[in-house]
């Protein structure tokens, strides 16, 4: 039974929450206001993502296994990459006419547009039996020093870890068969692994989740 | 400050190296003098010239990360022992911000203990019960390049600031009571392949400090910067513009190395010196010898690891012990290892200044440094020239067989040996400890050019995942070069090791065991078993009149061994 008392009681409550939710309004409302008012950072790019989303998914939250998952990709990778594509260090027949035109700054505001982004929740078919496999050929080759324990790596190392397999394995191959020419390291050490190695990195690597 | 009398039954004394000189065998004068703190230290608020100077002989305080300018990891409280270890438990733990790989020494002044973790994170904690005093973040740039992990391994102290290099290649010095930041510089351009991870090493306000880079074709260095304003004083570049060298044919231990000389005398004459992207990182702390005004260091591998047909010559400094003057930076003297090294097997764990018996059974200035190549290298400090090297600690097999594109096996595998795992020593036994890798590997080698900043390894290694593995920690006698024990570990062994006047000697594993053993005998005598890997050099120090140790478990990058965010102290359970 609500007796007037505590009938009071709540209110005062009720009185004492709202005046704590319009202050609390009241101090983000300039903050606000100016986002509003501030410029669009990637107005210059805004196009050129129109033509990412294309095949990147919309915000770079890639749906298709041929093209990588560029939403929370590290930054300074993502721009070394488009300087590599635009220089033909790594050869792209699709990116490289793509980013022929696009001048370095806006190649920066593209690698830092979607390294903005959330990663997207993943739900790859894996082998399992491969992708245990694929443990031990990263140990192998020491992956883990340079993409760190997460595989999600940092600054100027790629996130691997739930990146789309088909993607893993095609550039993989490509390190390989020397059309990515734009990390030699990376390229020396899968010239040591044989196909069941490189679809079994793949696999495990794809089995990770957010 | 309060009056009550600091430290266990061994206090504070002066054990500098000209003392140790004049007590080398004489175990009992390390317990030393007790006296009062105040007496001797001021009111050890701050941090000053002096106390660093005693350090070596300073059983409240741990003021550098290798224990003392002479690095000697050897500690002189004694209230832990051989008698009472096995009652160590314990104190308290805490737990960082960042779960990745943890290679730091805490340093603790006056009750107060300064600890990093990966991504340069610092926090000052109080040393008696774990409770954060402050946290500082460093605000990392975009731009990182290091391989083996995001580590840090401690902060530098001197009057009331501590300082701290970073992942994108800046020193940050900050307030040490609050944590503030005071300032902040550029060391190297982080895109070129320049990274921190090394604490610095502070002398006659000049904070000392190296480079990571030598698998991204630096030019490695040494700068020393003002701790007041962080104004660059001078740069010893750890690659001179000559890096050719006497072509050596032979390593250290008389060992031919398979040089084709002709072939680089002719590649030197094409292409030139390649001193401008060889490498030669200097990423350990180094010696400091107060009475000669000298930093004795070691520089590491050259630019890129593996193929040596585009870097021809000896590559100096590469893989040397190196001796410079503390006021100019110019270099006294060096010796290299291995000259022209394809195998990434370089000099890197912090070299030591202790006495030592030169070859006529004199006792001399020596410097020890262990070596990736699994032998203890004993010097004379004076000319840096080699009296003896020990007897191997690990496994050797076609050592110096020359890389091939299918991988050639050989061993030690490229971590080692001893990797950049600080050795301790018992000065006065003559000891020195030593933790170990038997890793068996694949050299590859690609011709590579320089890449721009990016991994530059001419190759690969690749760990021989179905051969076993395992570690050991060692001790030898550098007076003799022999083994006087060995104990084997179920993991490769990376981390660091830390001997006390109590008799012990503590190392942590990777799987997660941190332990105590007999510094006589080897003898386990206490262990204890944490959730990630001790690949953390431990430390110790005293806070009301008990004696603790302290390590890192936080696991490592490099070996790929279970990561966490523990300090963790123990001191002795009284019940």
């Amino acid at each position: 039974m609500i007796t007037s008392k505590s009938l009071l009681l709540m209110l005062t409550a009720l009185m004492i929450f709202s005046n704590e939710v319009i202050a609390e309004a009241e101090r983000a409302a300039p903050e606000a206001s100016a986002e509003i008012g501030e410029q669009d950072k990637y107005a210059s790019i805004r196009e050129n993502l129109k033509t990412c989303f294309t095949c990147h998914g919309d915000n770079g939250q890639s749906k298709l296994g041929t093209f990588p998952i560029l939403a929370g990709q590290e930054f300074y990778y993502m721009y070394v990459q488009l300087k590599d594509m635009k220089t033909g260090l790594r050869e792209s027949q699709v990116m490289g006419p793509i980013v022929a035109n696009i001048e370095k700054a806006d190649l920066k505001l593209l690698a830092m547009f979607f390294s903005e982004q959330k990663w997207p929740e993943t739900s790859y078919e894996i082998n399992a039996k491969q992708s245990a496999r694929g443990q031990r050929v990263i140990d192998e080759g020491g992956c883990t020093a340079c993409h760190l324990a997460t595989l999600k790596g940092n600054s100027r190392i790629p996130r691997l870890a739930n990146q789309h397999p088909e993607y893993l394995k095609n550039t993989m191959h490509d390190f390989r068969n020397e059309v990515r020419n734009n990390a030699p390291a990376m390229a020396s050490l899968l010239k040591t692994y044989t196909d069941e190695d490189i679809d079994a990195i793949a696999n495990y690597l794809g089995s990770f989740k957010e | 400050m309060n009056n009550k009398k600091q430290g266990g039954s061994g206090t504070l004394m002066k054990v500098g190296l000209a003392s140790l000189l004049m007590t080398v065998g004489a175990h009992n004068v390390l317990a030393g003098e007790e006296v009062s703190g105040g007496s001797l230290f001021g009111d050890m608020q701050t941090v000053t010239q002096d106390l660093l100077d005693r350090a070596a002989g300073d059983s409240n305080n741990f003021l550098h990360t290798n224990a003392n300018y002479e690095q000697t990891r050897f500690y002189p409280a004694q209230q832990v022992n051989r008698e009472n270890v096995h009652n160590l438990e314990r104190a308290w733990t805490f737990k960082m911000d960042v779960v990745d790989s943890l290679e730091t020494t805490p340093i603790v002044i006056n009750g107060t203990m300064f600890v990093t973790s990966s991504f340069n994170h610092v926090y000052a904690l109080d040393a008696k019960t774990g409770k954060q005093k402050w946290h500082y973040e460093h605000e990392m740039g975009l731009i990182t390049t290091y391989c083996c992990g995001p580590n840090n391994r401690g902060v530098a102290a001197l009057d009331d600031m501590v300082y701290m290099g970073t992942l994108d290649a800046r020193l940050v010095a900050l307030d040490a009571k609050t944590g503030k930041k005071m300032w902040d510089v550029e060391i190297a351009d982080p895109e070129l392949g320049y990274s921190e991870t090394m604490s610095p090493t502070i002398v006659n306000g000049k904070v000392l400090i190296g480079t990571n880079g030598g698998e991204y074709g630096i030019r490695g260095f040494v700068k020393a910067f003002d701790a007041k304003t962080g104004a660059l004083l001078w740069t010893f570049h750890s690659i001179p513009e000559d890096s050719t060298g006497v072509w050596a044919e032979n390593d250290a231990t008389g060992l031919y190395m398979h040089r084709d000389i002709k072939a680089e005398k002719a590649a030197l004459k094409k292409l030139g010196d390649p001193y401008k992207t060889l490498g030669g990182g200097v990423w350990q702390n180094m010696a400091i010898d107060r009475d000669a005004n000298r930093a004795y260091f070691v520089v590491g591998n050259p630019s890129p690891d593996l193929y040596g047909a585009v870097r021809p010559g000896d590559n100096l400094y590469t893989n040397s012990l190196v001796a410079v003057d503390l006021d100019s930076g110019e270099k006294i003297c060096h010796f290299q290892y291995i000259a022209h090294d394809v195998w990434d097997l370089d000099a890197v764990s912090p070299p030591i200044l202790v006495p030592v018996k030169n070859e006529d059974g004199q006792t001399v200035k020596g410097v020890l440094h262990g070596g990736k190549t699994g032998y203890v290298y004993v010097h004379n400090a004076s000319d840096c020239s080699l009296i003896r090297y020990s007897e191997p600690m690990v496994m050797q097999r076609d050592r110096w067989v020359l890389p091939t594109k299918e991988g050639a096996s050989m061993l030690p595998g490229a971590n080692g040996g001893v990797e950049w795992s600080p050795m301790a020593t018992d000065p006065s036994q003559g000891l020195v400890y030593a933790a170990n890798i038997h890793q068996p590997m694949t050299y590859h080698v690609e011709e590579t050019p320089y890449p721009g900043g990016k991994l530059w390894l001419g190759g690969a290694f690749k760990v021989i995942t179905d051969q076993q593995q395992w570690g050991n920690i060692t001790a030898v006698d550098y007076n003799t070069g022999k083994i006087k024990w060995k104990v084997k570990t179920h993991q490769p062994m990376i981390g660091g090791v830390l001997a006390t006047a109590g008799g012990l000697v503590f190392a942590g594993e990777g799987n997660g065991l941190f332990k105590a053993y007999n510094s006589t005998s080897g003898e386990l005598m206490w262990q204890d078993q944490t959730e990630a890997g001790v690949n953390a050099p431990p430390a110790s120090y005293n806070v009301d009149g008990e004696q603790y140790v302290v390590v890192g478990s936080g696991g490592n990058a490099q070996m790929n061994y279970t990561r966490g965010n523990e300090i963790i102290a123990y001191k002795l359970n009284k019940k």
